[in-house]
């Protein structure tokens, strides 16, 4: 039971005044007209016996005045509008989905559906009885489950802990979580029971509908129930695309490339800003017409290291996806050295223009190795990758390695006998080595088939055996190519295989380059969707990278093994800096945005597609308040038809 | 000495024809200070002849049928039926009460006590007409004989409501009449009743006396049946008593059982005690209910 105050203080003042003005009216006596009659005696007589109880009579000659002021105490009360909280939506099991996803911070219902959501999911909780029991889960792409509870304090705390996330929906990870402590065990045994009791439950989504139909799932015990959060037809721009490169036409400059979308059902014209490290660099106004999508590109002059930002100037609901990043990271060079003896096809092959915009290439004749100043800078990590060609070190650099058609030093490589011709009849396309590589019209003399050591990949397969196997040695990674480019055959240099002459070669060299080399290009990085982890290469060298999101937290990241760094906290939209080490400067940048143009479809989804039935939005989500002011009112004009009555029915005064 | 003016007002000439025809009845026997008109259930001295009885010892010489002893040899009184007169008396309740109506309940018992009077006289009955007052003094004239009729209206046109301490109680008034007469006779109370003290006490004071008793409680008919509106604050025109009622429906329905119960109660307590009680409503001619009610009732013949 509780109260809705409807008035002003000065409202109920004057509701005040009124009984005060009953009572004062009755005071004042009623003025009546004298009559002379031949006697008094038998009227006094009529009046006598209603004189029989004071008290009584006292409480019967004002019994007027008693309803009148009971007529307004009830308008009063009903003023107040007593009333409490329905209990039809609530079922003995409820499990709570609230969604946090990047379109839930829409703030078309205020402050946010977020908010308003959490506002009607506490509404909930309040109805629940005792014995009831709850469960709050929270999703976008991921869900947080909580555990049952028939706390609803914990019910109501797990609901306010729940912040808003910048990541899209799929509510399949939220269904199949509820749906566990819903339905029978999956994986039952035979002639055994589910171990955990399953009872049916009502799940409660309290989403704005902005996710893909789950037309596969088996509800089961689950009975769904919508509430859909938003207004229904919500206008937002959106920019969905934001990305940057070389002009094509003129390879010294680079272009930015916007895409905006309009999810309203009005054209809408807006201005469109690029940002060069927060300096408007361009502007742009842009008409987009309804459900339409309208690009716009940037000429950029030539940039080493950029931050850009593309920003929507719109006011609409869901800001987040008004404003883009784009990084252009400066090209770090991997340092190659080539110790090869006059191997032309090599030296062609590493002096691209591709290969140049990743690497610094120093090629060397075979006898530096026993250069004491080379040992020194190779066993100091000088160099990201040292390619051997037909020969080997005493002692393996601190470096990647690429050895062709030699092993490493040690006992770890062995090889077998020199056979051939062995033809390769597999490779590994998915490996970053030996991807896009293709070996079928390679023709090769001769091969050792190779016995890499344990742990290692198998990138080449030949019918002799492995002919191009990688392996990792402690934080670098040694590959290892089974056939030489070239031969020793009497006292002349011959063709081993025709590879050279093949296109797989050079797209070999230059993935192997940028694998084991770990440079990055001139390229812009890719946009990340938040949430999403992001790969991050570093030198061989690099054992920690610093990572600063873009609120200023800076988060470690130590290698392991010769994995590349993953980093998973990209739940912030904007630029993350990269840090190589300590205090060196900012080597590299990535970014998040949305990108998501479900999540900018502000468009309320009025109904829901789970399991095979279509789940309706409840259109008063509202959970119904038992209000009583309707029938305090009818007690009032009860009240009154009384007074009415007794007025004319008085017989006394 | 002219007619008064007002004869016809208080008597018509035709009701006073019919009233001729009319004698006062008692149903008591009265022993008058004169020989009347009427036989009495008294045996005494007259002419007519009633009946014989043995002769005891003091009896009146005179009455002896000597005859009869003469042939019997025994003494035989003669007895006669007495011829004689009969004391009437009307009372008027003349208070302020009785100035209402139209006619007023005075006027109306006026005319009564007059109609009766006349009978009274007309047989030559002692007839007194009085209002009743609580002053000693006041007394009203003691009449006899048909040539009296025009001081009986005098005296009845003289009387004023609430003059001359007529608003005292019943029960006082009563009394002060009691105190004054202590003959028998036929006694006519006209009065509304409207005693705040209770009728009771006065009405038992009459009935100590051994006379024939009528009662006419004269009501009118705004008592009877009142026909007032609104908020009222009603004065009483006796003692200026104040009652404020707010007239409804349901007050009058309540205001009727209570008149009901009065005039019941008035009747019972009369007929339990030999009292003869008849409601007379000033909307009934005067000459109705002397001529059918009151001779329905015994009074008049």
């Amino acid at each position: 039971m509780n109260l809705l105050n409807t008035l002003t203080w000065w409202q109920w003042a004057w509701l005040g005044a009124v009984p005060v003005a009953i009572v004062l009216l009755y005071f004042l006596k009623l003025k009546r007209q004298p009559l002379e009659v031949p006697s008094t005696y038998l009227w006094s007589r009529t009046i006598e016996d209603l004189h029989v109880n004071s008290i009584w009579q006292r409480l019967r000659r004002n019994l007027l005045l008693f309803l009148q002021l009971l007529v307004i105490l009830l308008l009063a009360a009903a003023l107040l509008r007593p009333g409490w909280r329905g209990t039809q939506w609530i079922d003995h099991r409820l499990i709570i989905l609230i969604d946090n996803s990047a379109s839930m911070s829409a703030t078309d219902e205020p402050p946010n559906r977020l908010a308003a959501a959490k506002a009607r999911a506490l509404a909930l909780i309040d109805q629940m009885a005792s014995g009831d029991v709850g469960m709050v889960i929270s999703f976008s792409d991921t869900a947080q489950t909580q555990s049952f509870t028939e706390s609803r304090r914990a019910l109501r705390r797990q609901i306010e802990a729940i912040v808003p996330t910048n990541r899209s929906t799929d509510i399949r990870e939220a269904l199949r979580a509820a749906a566990g402590l819903a339905n029978p065990g999956l994986t039952r045994l035979e002639n055994q029971q589910a171990v955990n009791e399953s009872l049916p439950a009502t799940m409660y989504i309290f989403s704005d509908g902005a996710f893909p139909a789950v037309p596969d799932f088996p509800l089961g015990n689950l009975n769904p129930v919508f509430f859909p959060i938003g207004r229904p037809a919500t206008e937002n721009l959106a920019i969905v695309a934001f990305a940057t490169d070389r002009n094509p036409e003129h390879p010294e400059r680079m272009q930015a490339f916007v895409s905006v979308a309009n999810f309203g059902r009005e054209p809408a014209t807006v201005v469109l800003e690029l940002l060069l490290d927060d300096q408007s660099l361009d502007m742009v106004e842009l008409t987009i017409h309804a459900g339409d999508q309208a690009g716009w590109q940037f000429d950029l002059p030539d940039l080493d290291e950029a931050v850009l930002k593309a920003v929507l100037h719109h006011d609409d609901a869901l800001m987040l996806d008004n404003a883009a990043y784009a990084a252009i990271n400066r090209p770090r060079l991997a340092r190659v050295l080539v110790v090869s003896s006059s191997n032309e096809w090599l030296r062609t092959a590493l002096s691209t223009d591709q290969v140049r915009l990743i690497a610094d290439v120093t090629f060397a004749e075979p006898e530096l190795l026993a250069d004491a100043a080379h040992q020194a800078a190779a066993a100091a990590g000088a160099y990201d990758l040292v390619i051997y060609d037909r020969c080997q070190p005493a002692q393996l650099p601190l470096a990647n390695t690429l050895f062709l058609g030699s092993l490493p030093p040690g006992e770890a490589w062995k090889s077998g006998p020199p056979g051939g011709p062995p033809t390769i009849i597999d490779i590994d396309r998915t490996h970053p080595l030996s991807q896009l590589v293709d070996m079928s019209s390679v023709l090769i003399a001769e091969g050792r088939p190779l016995q890499p050591p344990t742990g290692s990949a198998v990138l080449f397969d030949s019918v002799a055996g492995p002919m191009l196997a990688i392996a990792p040695r402690e934080e670098f990674e040694d590959a290892v190519l089974g056939f030489p480019l070239l031969v020793e055959a009497q006292g002349e240099t011959v063709q081993n295989t025709n590879w050279p002459r093949r296109p797989s070669f050079p797209v070999f060299l230059y993935n192997a380059v940028r694998y084991l080399g770990g440079s990055r290009g001139v390229s812009t990085v890719a946009s990340v969707a938040p949430g999403n982890p992001i790969t991050l290469r570093a030198p061989a060298h690099v054992q920690s990278l610093a990572v600063k999101n873009p609120r200023g937290e800076i988060r470690r990241l130590e290698r392991t093994g010769q994995a590349p760094f993953a980093y998973t906290d990209t739940q912030e939209l904007g630029v993350y800096q990269v840090q190589e080490g300590q205090l060196d400067p900012i080597t590299q940048r990535f970014v998040v945005n949305l990108f998501d143009p479900r999540e900018s479809n502000l468009q309320l989804q009025s109904n829901l597609e789970l399991g095979h039935e279509a789940v309706a939005g409840q259109a008063s989500p509202e959970p119904t308040r038992h209000e009583l002011w309707k029938w305090l009112l009818v007690a009032g004009l009860v009240v009154l038809v009384f007074e009415w009555y007794v007025y004319n029915r008085r017989v006394y005064l | 000495m002219s007619a008064p003016h007002d004869t016809s007002d208080l008597l018509s000439p035709a009701l006073l024809a019919r009233l001729e025809r009319l004698e006062l009845v008692s149903r008591k026997i009265f022993r008058g200070r004169f020989k009347g008109e009427r036989r009495s259930r008294r045996k005494g001295q007259s002419v007519e002849f009633a009946d014989f009885r043995t002769y005891v010892p003091g009896d009146d010489l005179r009455f002896l049928d000597w005859n009869l002893f003469a042939r019997l040899d025994k003494l035989f009184l003669r007895l006669f039926l007495e011829e004689e007169d009969l004391h009437f008396y009307a009372l008027i309740d003349a208070s302020t009460s009785m100035d209402f109506g139209e006619p007023t309940k005075l006027h109306y018992a006026k005319q009564l006590a007059a109609a009766l009077g006349f009978v009274g006289l007309v047989r030559a009955d002692r007839v007194k007409v009085e209002a009743l007052s609580g002053a000693r003094r006041a007394s009203g004239p003691v009449l006899r004989g048909r040539r009296s009729l025009w001081r009986m209206l005098e005296y009845l046109d003289g009387l004023q409501p609430g003059a001359d301490e007529t608003n005292a109680p019943l029960a006082e008034k009563i009394r002060n009449f009691v105190l004054r007469h202590r003959g028998k006779g036929i006694l006519v109370l006209m009065t509304d009743l409207m005693d705040k003290q209770g009728y009771e006490p006065a009405l038992r004071m009459l009935l100590a006396q051994q006379m024939d008793l009528y009662l006419v409680h004269i009501l009118s008919p705004e008592e009877l049946q009142p026909d007032i509106q609104g908020d009222l604050r009603l004065v009483d025109a006796e003692d200026g008593d104040v009652t404020e009622v707010t007239v409804s429906r349901p007050l009058l329905d309540r205001y009727r059982k209570t008149l009901g119960a009065f005039v019941q109660g008035a009747r019972e307590y009369c007929t339990r005690r030999g009292m003869a009680y008849m409601l007379a409503s000033t909307a009934v001619p005067v000459e109705d209910v002397v001529t059918k009610y009151l001779r329905q009732r015994g009074l008049v013949r």
